[in-house]
């Protein structure tokens, strides 16, 4: 039990932003700037936390950071029908920039090893891990069987349809960009106050990314999103076993076979296109 | 129609905008310019490191030598980091801009500056560690396996589990040779002793998994653990912490680090070391080397945490302390690889 509980714990950060991710890309984003959104978020949040010393105050901040960041995506690629991989890219490049910057001019050009309080957990158990256990199946409710869900889903799959049907897809796809931030938001906060309870520039290392990949593996389902983000979870915990076992195997392979394993199962299951029709389209009004 | 609007405000300001920063730039320039041949020509000296020099560690302490180096000799300073296919553009560019001395933080850096050597010959290019060398082009290294000799002595002697282990961020030539070193002294101590294999992590700041690599670590029986993390290294830490194990601090002193579980550290004091190198070059005494900074120099040392001092009994101090004199006299000579 403790042993799935500490898998779930490390496997958290990419699950959270994947499932987050999944409600974007259901209305048509992609959130290329999701890791600069989680990497905002784990440095604020962490920061909250080192001013204050409360870590509900840190995951506050981090899930606002996480809506903050997604809505300047939104702004470029929603409103503005920007590119979204060129906007996400320069999120991403921003976001390493400036909260690099921050943490040098805050706490030194050397900088220092933080150690802020962490979020309390019972038995392995915390409340951020709670809530991604309980937002699964709430998350799939809302995309299967609400209204707003249905209307999102259009928005993905055939923009002039949703706005046949009455509604905005500029508003809708805000709105999933939105819910997609503040799961990006705990993603990173889950980073520095749930598993570390520091901050180091970079931290993220590419999680956001992986999210994203977990998204397409998850056949943009919340539930098995969250299961592939396991998987490649529990391949990596393998991975750090194996070279602790000592086995002559060189670790950048072993490091690598998380991203094997995903692949091959890519190919195996990975039949018929699920994706969102309209995925990646900036969708222009016509007059 | 509106956006193109849009753009003939933004071109304009763009313009300004950059046009400010050029000018910033000519005007801090003069001072080498105006003031010929009364003063000594202003030194410049560049650093390049592997990683962000926030990172409290192996980038932070080559970052205060460069610092060192304006304070003392009044050089004027500048720093980049740069890895890979990076590394020989941004050595290009310093030494066009006519750098006297451009230091490499690394291993990685040697050949690229030994290469650039023949073609800028009135900048100098030093390296820390490497073994390559051209008449301006060397490298320097800090004999940090002295230090790291000690831990694992001491680690050897501690271990109540019977087993050590280390976590490092990638197998670079000198993290490895760092690392033998330590188990070496692990062994010196206790023949019997349990090595864990290295757990590589393979990012560099990526805190997570620094701290799970730690965590198979710990799970294979270590209590005691050294790390070549940079700015992971608080993953190490806190995951020594939360399983009661200990921990060395590497490349700067971290023993005063929160997690409280720090209980010596293996230390670099870098500045003497590129004061030294930096005043050759401005004397134009420099010539092509590889030179090795030890604790004979004061360049390393081993520094026990007072706050667990109750932690190491007397007898240890004392043979760490022999130790020290043996290495300083040259009596005790540490394994370290040669690359």
């Amino acid at each position: 039990m403790n042993e799935l509980l500490l898998l779930i714990g490390y496997s958290a950060p990419v699950g959270l932003a994947a499932v987050g991710e999944t409600v974007s890309q259901k209305s048509g984003v992609i959130n290329i700037g999701l890791e600069g959104a989680m990497l905002c978020s784990a440095f604020v949040s962490m920061l909250v936390c080192h001013a204050t010393g409360n870590a509900a105050l840190g995951v506050a901040a981090g899930m606002l950071t996480g809506c903050a960041i997604s809505l300047v995506f939104g702004v470029f690629t929603v409103i503005l029908g920007g590119d979204q991989v060129v906007v996400g890219t320069a999120i991403n490049l921003f976001s390493l920039g400036l909260t690099g910057t921050l943490f040098r001019s805050i706490f030194g050009q050397s900088g220092q090893l933080i150690s802020v309080s962490k979020i309390p957990n019972w038995h392995g158990l915390d409340p951020l891990l709670a809530f991604l256990l309980v937002s699964l199946p709430l998350v799939t409710w809302l995309l299967t069987r609400t209204k707003w869900g249905l209307a999102v889903r259009s928005a993905g799959e055939y923009p002039k349809a949703t706005v046949a049907a009455g509604y905005s897809v500029l508003g809708l796809r805000l709105e999933a960009l939105t819910l997609g931030g503040v799961f990006a938001g705990l993603a990173g906060t889950y980073l520095s106050l749930g598993i570390t309870g520091t901050f180091a520039e970079n931290m993220t290392a590419g999680r956001g990314f992986v999210a994203i990949a977990m998204v397409t593996f998850g056949r943009w389902k919340p539930s098995l999103a969250f299961a592939s983000a396991l998987l490649i979870g529990f391949a990596e915990s393998l991975q750090f076993r194996f070279q602790s076992y000592g086995w002559k195997v060189p670790y950048q392979l072993m490091i690598a076979l998380p991203y094997v394993i995903a692949l091959l199962v890519l190919v195996i299951v990975g039949k018929g296109a699920a994706s969102p029709q309209a995925l990646g389209q900036p969708y222009r009004r016509e007059n | 129609m509106r956006s193109s609007m849009k753009l003939q405000y933004l071109i304009p300001l763009a313009l300004i905008l950059a046009g400010c920063g050029s000018k910033d730039q000519v005007a801090s320039t003069p001072d080498s310019t105006t003031a010929p041949s009364s003063a000594k020509k202003v030194l410049k000296v560049a650093l390049l490191t592997p990683g962000p020099v926030s990172d409290a560690g192996w980038s932070a302490l080559a970052y205060e030598g460069l610092q060192g180096i304006k304070q003392d000799l009044g050089a004027e300073v500048s720093q980049q980091e740069a890895t890979d296919a990076k590394i020989k553009d941004a050595m290009r560019t310093y030494a066009q801009k006519d750098y006297d001395l451009v230091f490499g933080h690394g291993f990685e850096y040697n050949k690229p500056g030994v290469e650039l050597a023949k073609d800028f010959p009135k900048t100098v290019f030093i390296s820390s560690s490497g073994g390559e060398t051209a008449p301006n082009a060397g490298a320097f290294r800090f004999y940090l396996e002295q230090s790291c000799y000690l831990a694992g002595y001491v680690a050897g002697k501690l271990s109540k589990t019977g087993a050590v282990g280390s976590v490092a961020v990638q197998n670079y030539p000198s993290i490895v040779s760092t690392l033998k070193a330590y188990e070496a002294g692990a062994r010196a101590a206790n023949p019997k002793i349990k090595i864990i294999p290295t757990s590589y992590f393979g990012t560099e700041g990526d805190v997570a998994k620094a701290k799970q690599a730690t965590e198979s670590v710990l799970g294979q029986g270590a209590d005691f653990v050294i790390h070549q993390a940079n700015a992971a290294a608080q993953g190490v830490f806190e995951a020594c912490k939360e399983k009661h194990a200990f921990a060395f601090g590497t490349n700067a002193n971290q023993n005063d680090n929160p997690s409280g579980i720090v209980i010596a550290s293996a230390v670099i004091v870098a500045k003497p070391a590129f004061l030294e190198l930096a005043k050759k070059v401005q004397d134009g005494t420099y010539k092509g080397e590889v030179s090795l900074f030890g604790m004979d120099k004061g360049a390393i040392d081993f520094v026990f945490n007072p706050k667990l001092s109750t932690q190491v009994p007397a007898d240890v101090q004392k043979a760490v302390d022999d130790l020290k004199a043996k290495i300083k006299s040259g009596a005790l000579v540490v394994p370290k690889d040669n690359f």
